[in-house]
């Protein structure tokens, strides 16, 4: 597995996007979050969610030493809406096109929330273990807010979201960064808990509800730490893993308190990269995890054959656990 | 992959409310654009009336499929492993963000189900779906059932797909289970052709046009095609990408053109499955065209096209099926189901 970041270069602070969207920006708000800034494309068009997505694809192939002719699928695990409306149009298509992946067939995943790169992951996985002709995946996602709407419930903050793009290589027997298992589960009565209601045809014309909205309550009912502890439980047992034996956890850099209740439940392994990541970067959706790993490589932490748990809740409608090896 | 993946069951659900052909066009927009294939649009089709949806959503449309598949195939909700949503066009709220997947889940009450959406394809992502599905499914010992669903629903007044069709509002659901021994998925390739991508897109409300706010039409969920890159792009090589995965999944499992005893494709227009017939030598009998009367279905005509024809009893015990079908980015896409 080989992975790349493509974030735009300008910071905002989160208190001055407070300001910006109307929210009320306190100390207790600032700790609850723990994020200090997040990147935010600048209006070039290079920095569209999809370029910044065919920009990360080349990179990551290009750290894999891949020839993009050798890409056999490109899969796709944005969650922000697009540059056009999908699942007409994917952002996976042009990526496939500007790589120069022109062997491959494209596949995106609407739904999971932050769980969508999992739900990447586990599917890319699936694709190339079983198909003999397949061997190697371009995992791609790029992610840009809506305008006016990186405050996620602003009445009662749960986090700051920025923009960025990432990207993935899995190759069929890799020596390192092996993938060895994904747990997705899915809570169909959470279906709308976090979803963008504007534009769409039950109101295809009021722009006011083209924004991301959270249901709080749901939200805080959902037991988020706690039902990532019994997956990963259940994952490792699959796998032959004790607890014990994982070095690090990654999460999705959603909020301080989001990462506190899962740094209890996961007894104090996660990663301490997270909280830095949070903290500079916001909660990125899908990108978290590529981010957090990479970096927890980069801090040299980790050594050959530590196990990894990816983790992510998807604000409870979508929850997954991945179990790698380094 | 695990060749013992096979379809326990099939259904679609059709709203009752139809509406001609004729009248559609005299609701719609007229296109000002040429069409290249030398065929009258409106008159040539071959499609007479197309159900719409009224008051039901686009996620009544799978559920009610939904329903109706495992009503007919009787197995336990519980059973359900893996759902996923192969709808092609947009739904009730904006996806990637939400799919209709985890409502169909709760619907029907199959709370042990991981649920996700394939939102690549248009038309075609009935194979990219099965493809994820079965290699899902061959991979992972606990996915043992799968359930598939799509629910389409047009806005009203963009049931006009020049130059490619005319469409219905309809849902569709196939349940995939394994260790079947007839209806056997053998194979599945999908191939895509990036480079097409922005040839036929929705623009989305944050690109809608100022003088769209507050007239007849919400333009900017309506399907927006290059009509001259269609002509130029899209219509040489349609049936080159056609013969490539067909024979790619023809290889993959070690069969042949000539060992294929029926053909499922898709009800774009009446042109359009005369061009098929003739470039693969496909006599009419072996291919679906019954379910033109439905209009086309969206990823839905795999499932109709399919349905219709066991209906009819045109597809026999013993019988290789090929499913194959194209659809916006572009893809092109075919599968073998052994019966």
């Amino acid at each position: 597995m080989a992975a790349c970041c493509h974030l735009p270069q300008h910071k905002r602070s989160v208190e001055d996007l407070f300001q910006e969207e109307g929210a009320n920006f306190s100390a207790d708000v600032a700790a609850r979050l723990g994020i200090e800034q997040v990147p935010i494309q600048n209006g070039d068009a290079s920095e569209t969610a999809s370029n910044m997505a065919v920009a990360a694809g080349r990179e990551a192939l290009q750290r894999a030493k891949i020839d993009p002719m050798q890409v056999d699928v490109v899969v796709e695990y944005s969650i922000m809406p697009q540059e056009y409306l999908v699942p007409v149009w994917n952002m996976s298509n042009k990526v496939q096109a500007e790589t120069g992946a022109s062997k491959s067939f494209v596949v995106g995943f609407s739904g999971g929330g932050s769980s969508n790169f999992m739900v990447a992951l586990s599917s890319a996985a699936a694709m190339l273990s079983e198909n003999d002709s397949m061997k190697t995946a371009l995992l791609v996602t790029g992610d840009t807010t809506i305008p006016g709407n990186r405050v996620l419930n602003p009445s009662d903050p749960v986090t700051v979201m920025g923009d960025g793009a990432s990207a993935v290589v899995l190759q069929r027997d890799a020596p390192a960064g092996i993938v060895i298992d994904t747990e997705l589960w899915s809570d169909g009565d959470n279906h709308d808990i976090c979803y963008v209601p504007g534009g769409s045809l039950i109101h295809p014309d009021d722009i006011s509800l083209y924004r991301m909205q959270l249901d709080k309550v749901r939200y805080d009912a959902f037991p988020k730490a706690e039902t990532l502890r019994r997956m990963s439980n259940k994952l490792l047992e699959r796998a032959g893993v004790k607890f014990s034996d994982v070095a690090w956890v990654l999460c999705s850099n959603v909020s301080a308190q989001d990462e506190a209740a899962i740094q209890q439940a996961f007894e104090g392994k996660v990663s301490p990269v997270c909280a830095s990541n949070r903290e500079s970067h916001g909660h990125l959706q899908g990108t978290d995890f590529p981010l957090n790993y990479l970096s927890l490589i980069e801090s040299g932490s980790t050594k050959q054959g530590d196990y990894v748990l990816g983790i992510s809740h998807g604000m409870g409608a979508t929850a997954a656990v991945s179990l790698l090896r380094c | 992959m695990n060749a013992n993946i096979g379809i326990l069951e099939a259904n679609y659900y059709l709203p009752q409310t139809k509406k001609t052909l004729s009248q559609v066009f005299e609701d719609e927009e007229k296109p000002t654009e040429a069409f290249a294939a030398g065929v009258d649009f409106e008159k040539d089709i071959g499609i007479e009336a197309l159900h719409v949806a009224k008051n039901e959503r686009a996620a009544d449309l799978c559920i009610n499929a939904a329903k109706l598949t495992m009503a007919k195939s009787g197995i336990d909700p519980q059973e359900i492993d893996l759902i996923i949503d192969f709808t092609s066009i947009p739904e009730d709220y904006v996806a990637p963000t939400w799919s209709a997947a985890g409502q169909v889940q709760q619907a029907i009450g199959a709370t042990r189900a991981f649920t996700t959406a394939v939102n690549t394809g248009g038309c075609a992502s009935y194979q990219t779906t099965l493809k994820v599905a079965c290699s899902l499914m061959s991979a992972n010992d606990r996915y043992n059932t799968a359930l598939l669903v799509a629910g389409d629903k047009t806005p009203e007044f963009n049931h006009n797909y020049f130059p490619i069709t005319v469409v219905s509002d309809g849902g569709s659901a196939v349940i995939l289970k394994k260790n079947m021994t007839t209806r056997r998925i053998l194979g599945v390739e999908v191939a895509t052709l990036g480079k097409l991508h922005d040839m036929w897109v929705i623009p989305g409300i944050h690109n809608r046009k100022p003088e769209d706010i507050g007239g007849k039409y919400p333009r900017w969920l309506h399907v927006c095609g290059d009509i001259q890159r269609f002509n130029k792009e899209l219509i040489p090589i349609n049936l080159f990408m056609f013969r490539k995965v067909m024979l790619g999944v023809l290889k993959q499992v070690g069969k042949k053109m000539e060992d294929v005893s029926f053909f499922v494709y898709p009800t774009f227009s009446a042109w359009d499955l005369k061009a098929f017939c003739e470039a693969f030598r496909v006599p009419p009998e072996k291919l679906s065209r019954d379910n033109l009367h439905h209009g086309h279905l969206q990823e839905t005509d795999m499932v109709v096209g399919y349905v219709d024809a066991l209906a009819a009893g045109r597809i026999k015990d013993g019988d290789l099926v090929m499913l194959a079908t194209n659809g916006a980015g572009f893809s092109w896409g075919a599968s073998l189901v052994q019966h």
